[in-house]
């Protein structure tokens, strides 16, 4: 007597998945033709935009930059009462930003420090 | 008498044997399941020829150091993976964990008005209590209730981001970004390991990579060598045939989601003072980098198979995909549209090896 043919088993979260392996194949392939559209379009759309947060002060134009380059380094931005003291990372003010040298890696915002005039 | 070794044939040698139809169609299985390798060395041979910088020692060291940061919560989602499950609060939970840790280690602290830094021991202790019972609170409903584990996950989910939320209001601080924290914790996690010296200059790696390959080691350790590993498997290869041979189903899917959540709970930990500010929304996202990056390192969705090594494998293909595009200035926006799409097919693919498989 011939076996009967054994239908592959799947388990899991894939437990009741009834697929023939031909479509399976054309939904990677589809998935791929996707993901590689994406790219595409990813690509035709490059840079990261650097903008500033004056936090008071005149505003700043954002940038746009690819990855590596440094900022251009704005026009200070001015406020009554106070004078600026440099571009930081956080809205507190605790990290500085390397302004003539760091790289940009990311779309990014990047806060005034003020300090307050005698 | 010598015993004759016995004589294995080579993939290649049993390609020869085949009848020409036959050996097509093994050719195309195996692109067909490697699918995603091969789009991934296309993707780093692009990236290499239009920026070189991307395979120089200082961008490696980036995607290494990326993907140390990135493992401990891969291996905690891997698990629950092979458990046949998934862990959609891994990201969320990442976000308490970093939450926590900058609490307690901010030099002036808004969220406790007057408390002073606290030892690390103890903050690392409050993050990991803290993910441990998450992770106690998922694995209580997988495995009493029976409910799928992207529901349990998902709420999850949500009560967690509401503590963390919640947290973040406490004090003065009013729900905004936490910075500045003490310069012990900052050093404990980024000071450099060692220098390497290059040609643009020196490179350092931090230290969280070294943490990084002791808590991977320890997990290997677990996932093999211990009667625990060996349930996790048996579980989530075959539940019913586990209960059968004496395996307490229960508290093997309890004690995957409490390592789990403690995995999560390191890489919080971690990322705080790695990124050095932390918010409600850190940890946004994280635990679809550690699902993509599992079933690409073959971790299956089937359930009861998966390495640690594919986890590992699966993160670093998965950080030189981004940091590759990344170098190319892709935008962050498209990223999120990739990692669904990489899911999606590393999934199909997945499906696809154990379809054909008799």
């Amino acid at each position: 007597m011939e076996e009967p043919r054994k239908e592959p088993q799947l388990r899991g979260l894939y437990g009741k998945v009834k697929i023939p392996v031909k479509v399976l194949d054309a939904v990677i392939v589809i998935g791929f033709i996707a993901l590689v559209l994406v790219l595409l379009l990813g690509m035709q759309n490059r840079g990261y935009t650097v903008s500033f947060d004056s936090l008071g002060g005149t505003p700043v134009e954002a940038q746009k930059h690819m990855y590596g380059e440094p900022v251009d380094i704005p026009e200070p931005p001015t406020r009554e009462g106070f004078s600026f003291a440099g571009w930081y990372e956080d809205r507190d003010c605790a990290y500085l930003w390397d302004i003539e040298n760091a790289p940009v890696q990311q779309s990014m915002t990047l806060y005034a420090k003020w300090e307050p005039r005698n | 008498m010598t015993k004759l070794k016995e004589h294995k044939p080579s993939k290649m040698e049993a390609l020869k044997a085949m009848t020409p139809a036959d050996r097509r169609r093994a050719i195309f299985d195996g692109i067909m399941n490697n699918a995603m390798f091969i789009i991934i060395a296309l993707v780093i041979i692009y990236v290499a020829i239009k920026n070189p910088r991307f395979l120089s020692v200082p961008s490696l060291v980036n995607i290494i150091s990326l993907t140390a940061a990135k493992l401990p919560i891969a291996l905690g989602v891997g698990g629950c993976i092979i458990l046949a499950g998934t862990d959609i609060s891994a990201g969320r939970q990442v976000g308490l964990a970093a939450c926590i840790s900058a609490g307690l280690q901010l030099t002036t602290n808004k969220l406790f008005p007057g408390l002073q830094v606290m030892p690390i021991p103890v903050v690392l202790l409050c993050v990991l209590v803290a993910c441990a019972l998450v992770g106690l609170v998922n694995g209580f409903f997988m495995a009493k209730f029976k409910l799928h584990p992207f529901i349990v996950t998902l709420s999850t989910q949500l009560i967690v981001y509401g503590l963390v939320l919640l947290f973040m209001q406490l004090g003065t601080n009013g729900g905004q970004t936490l910075s500045g924290m003490s310069e012990g914790y900052r050093n404990f996690i980024i000071k450099p390991l060692f220098t390497l010296k290059t040609s643009s200059g020196p490179v350092t790696v931090p230290r969280y990579v070294l943490y990084s390959a002791i808590i991977t080691t320890l997990v290997w350790v677990i996932w093999n060598k211990t009667a625990f590993g060996k349930n996790m498997y048996a579980v989530g290869s075959n539940e019913e045939a586990a209960n059968v041979s004496g395996v307490n189903v229960s508290k093997t899917i309890i004690l995957v989601f409490v390592m789990a959540g403690m995995l999560y709970g390191i890489t919080g930990f971690m990322d705080a003072a790695r990124i050095a500010s932390v918010n409600a929304t850190t940890g946004l996202n994280y635990e679809a980098d550690a699902i993509a990056a599992c079933v690409i390192g073959g971790i299956s969705f089937v359930g009861g198979i998966g390495k640690v090594s594919g986890a590992i494998i699966g993160v670093l293909l998965l950080q030189i995909i981004f940091a590759g595009l990344n170098f190319l200035s892709v935008d962050a926006n498209y990223l999120y549209i990739v990692k669904g799409l990489i899911i999606l097919i590393a999934c199909s693919i997945d499906m696809r090896k154990y379809l054909v498989r008799k």
